[in-house]
């Protein structure tokens, strides 16, 4: 007889999901046949933006998530570079891409060691490890002090990955020094040699521990190499360009890879935003439904009848599309086992040794005293920016009028991980890859925090507001 | 996060004379720490970005024991934090619910509090199959608070998820729970302050603070005071652009001089940089008035 089983809190993400799960014997198999991933924050983003200097947004945007600034501000002042087609110097391309890709590495050290392995160990016992659930925890107790051993060690080197940001960053989080035309900082030849020491440090662990961790767990959980697949779809906007547009010629690049398909280009036009199980006002017959980005025109609607999620259900030509670092390592063609939680794992790991390996060759490119800031006036215009937060495809888009922010949008990694159910009843990736993990024990059902952690949720980032055009309607674009 | 009695001493006697903390105060936390199972801390998370969280982190990874043996020593009970906590779901929410029945914890809130839609732009957790909103939970675990401090712009004062139309209707703690608190704010706050009021808190002290409800010790001097480049400034040596070193940032809407925190000496990222430094001005994160008004217009 089918269970429904709700998992709420959700934790070790950043912001707040709730899970709910019909769990019932198919095949001889208890598995989970149903699954609904509920967005539980709403913030309303955008709003905040609106009439505020453009300069502003970079310092407002990163404020999304804690977890992963650097991309919120990178995006920010890509979309507005290009309004006024800012030329970047070298070496403020390069500092954006050191400061990035150190986010993006203290980013998944943290999601496989602190967010995801207490999913498959049992820590150590004091809270905050303990209590936990004990299902299915396989690591014997050798396996499980080495791995607990390095889950401390991890600590300081993802500390260590965000002094490095914080080095050409300002701080971390929320760096205060990347800004419309480059970099505010300036490259001090001790600030290099830092940098150089503490990196040797932290690719030493990802490539002597992160790695080889991951592989001692998959070999343990060979399972998971077949759960958690979901719908196949992958979606990327690419991240780390080298061009003087900070865009071109990206180290991660862009693309569409429907399931079982050749790798395509990316039209943001073939992005919509469905809303029939978020709260948010569809309007009169659904006239607000399935809207693409820019001509989006909702607002919230609490309580709605059928809505589940203050995420919306963003679709990239009609279908729920996978972002993070499986599609961006899979899209670049340097990841081809396939799709599952396991394979998440490892793309991720492999893309922390692979940006640790380029942050080493970019920092010797760094010119001491280069100049890292190119000065050109703003100018009224629309303007995007894409680029790739540590889980995943991160988009914003903006219109700067009369000198002020007119209107401005995200769409988060999360927003198409988590999103719920699509005006055609399609579920979103998460729950999608949810529907047949089996689960041993329907009061612990453990198996569903693997598949969801594979995934890297961050739901702060989920909100957003946008303002379309001129009208003076608020849009609700995504939440929470 | 769990972090062993002995590394935890061992910060606040290196960091004793920054934090003001006198010998007595030591003797103070080390029987406050000695007593059986260790402190209990809760720290809850409402309309944010979980950046408070990541700095607490940046601060304490730096002592946290290497081995799993140190980490099973005792510690700092922190029994509920959503980010590290590895229990999930029901098992989550009986632990929260269990620990506010119990009472007597220090209270560790991160994230405004939003009050629009009755509550429900965030809800932390289910009990027995009904949503919680943030709302409730923090004044329901506020009642039962040894201590509550807030962690951060957002908590203490709204911050950034409270700013402009506040779409959520974002309010402080303090508002929500209709009492004072501690407020550590900063966007985030440095590792050292959050760990500051841990200190003060486990030891008994009284805390002084100003009118924002800040500890005096940590927002008491302007940040323009102990600036590197405050020569620069008498001198009137103004950067009109980016990325210029040697520049006072007044021109490039530097609140500096109506900021309390004491970024300049204590720097950021284990000294790494801090905002000044990298030629980028300082926006105010640590007064209630942040973010208002265009970060980059000069308004002192």
């Amino acid at each position: 007889m089918a269970t429904t089983v709700v998992i709420d809190p959700v934790t070790r993400i950043e912001g707040h999901i709730k899970i709910t799960i019909t769990v019932d014997t198919v095949g001889g198999v208890q598995q989970i046949v149903d699954a609904w991933a509920s967005g539980t924050l709403f913030r309303g983003f955008e709003r905040i933006l609106l009439n505020r200097h453009p300069w502003d947004a970079p310092h407002l945007c990163e404020r999304i998530c804690g977890v992963c600034p650097v991309s919120q501000s990178t995006a920010s002042v890509l979309a507005l570079e290009s309004t006024n087609k800012v030329a970047l110097t070298p070496d403020a391309v390069l500092l954006r891409n050191l400061i990035g890709a150190a986010n993006f590495v203290d980013s998944h050290i943290l999601s496989f060691y602190h967010l995801s392995l207490p999913d498959y160990l049992n820590g150590p016992a004091m809270a905050p490890w303990s209590p936990a659930w004990t299902s299915d925890k396989r690591p014997d107790a050798t396996m499980t002090d080495a791995l607990v051993q390095n889950y401390i060690a991890a600590l300081d080197f993802r500390r260590m990955a965000q002094e490095l940001a914080a080095t050409f960053g300002g701080k971390m989080p929320h760096p205060p020094a990347i800004v419309p035309g480059g970099m505010t900082t300036t490259i001090r030849a001790e600030r290099v040699a830092k940098f150089r020491e503490l990196l040797k440090q932290v690719r030493g662990f990802v490539a002597d521990k992160y790695i080889s961790d991951v592989s001692r767990l998959a070999e343990i959980y060979p399972d998971y190499y077949q759960i958690g697949r979901g719908h196949g779809h992958l979606l990327a906007f690419g991240a780390f360009g080298t061009g003087t547009d900070g865009l071109s010629t990206p180290v991660l690049k862009r693309g569409y890879l429907q399931s079982g398909q050749a790798v395509t280009g990316v039209n943001t036009r073939a992005i919509a935003e469905q809303i029939t199980y978020s709260w948010y006002d569809a309007g009169a017959d659904g006239a607000l439904d399935n809207r693409k980005p820019h001509d989006g025109d909702t607002v919230a609607l609490y309580p709605k009848t059928g809505a589940y999620s203050w995420l919306k259900a963003p679709r990239y030509v009609g279908r729920p599309c996978e972002v993070g670092p499986l599609a961006r390592q899979t899209i670049n063609g340097s990841y081809t086992r396939g799709i599952s939680v396991m394979d998440r794992h490892v793309a991720r790991a492999q893309e922390a040794l692979q940006l640790a390996d380029l942050m080493t060759s970019w920092i010797d490119q760094l010119t001491v005293g280069g100049n890292v800031f190119t000065e050109k006036a703003m100018v009224d215009a629309a303007g995007e920016g894409l680029t790739e937060a540590p889980r995943g495809a991160l988009g914003h888009w903006l219109h700067v009028k009369a000198s002020r922010i007119g209107q401005y949008q995200v769409i988060t990694p999360t927003c198409w991980n988590a999103s719920p159910r699509d005006v055609a009843g399609i579920r979103g990736p998460i729950e999608e890859a949810l529907v047949g993990t089996p689960i041993l024990d329907a009061a612990q059902p453990v198996e569903a925090l693997r598949v969801l952690h594979s995934f890297d949720p961050c739901t702060a980032c989920a909100v957003h507001v946008m303002r379309p055009g001129d009208a003076t309607a608020l849009s609700v674009l995504h939440t929470p | 996060m769990g972090i062993s009695r002995r590394s935890f001493l061992k910060f606040c006697i290196t960091c004793s004379a920054a934090l003001g903390l006198g010998p007595m105060d030591i003797l103070n936390m080390q029987v406050a720490l000695a007593k059986t199972g260790g402190p209990k801390v809760i720290w809850l998370q409402g309309s944010g970005c979980s950046g408070c969280s990541i700095s607490f982190l940046n601060r304490i990874s730096d002592t946290v024991p290497t081995t799993a043996a140190n980490v099973l020593q005792d510690s700092i009970d922190l029994i509920y934090h959503p980010t590290l906590m590895a229990a999930a779901g029901s098992q989550a929410a009986s632990i929260i619910r269990d620990a506010i029945a119990a009472g007597g914890y220090v209270l560790l809130v991160e994230g405004g509090v939003p009050t629009a839609f009755g509550g429900a732009a965030c809800w932390p957790w289910s009990i027995d199959g009904k949503e919680v909103t943030f709302q409730e939970a923090v004044i329901q675990a506020a009642a039962n608070a040894a201590k509550v401090v807030c962690v951060g712009a957002c908590a203490s004062f709204g911050g950034v998820s409270a700013a402009g139309e506040n779409p959520t209707g974002v309010t402080s703690v303090a508002k929500a729970i209709g009492k004072p608190t501690v407020n550590i704010p900063g966007c985030p706050p440095h590792p050292d302050w959050i760990v500051w009021a841990i200190a003060q808190i486990l030891a008994g002290n009284a805390i002084e603070l100003d009118a924002q409800s800040r500890p005096t010790a940590l927002y008491g001097t302007r940040v323009h005071d102990d600036c590197q480049r405050l020569p620069k400034y008498q001198s009137k040596t103004f950067a009109s652009i980016c990325g210029v070193d040697e520049s006072c940032l007044n021109l490039l809407g530097c609140r500096g001089p109506n900021t309390g925190a004491p970024c300049p000496t204590m720097k950021w990222n284990n000294g790494a940089n801090w905002c000044v430094d990298a030629n980028a001005n300082c926006v105010g994160c640590t007064e209630s008035t942040f973010p208002g008004g265009d970060l980059h217009v000069t308004l002192f």
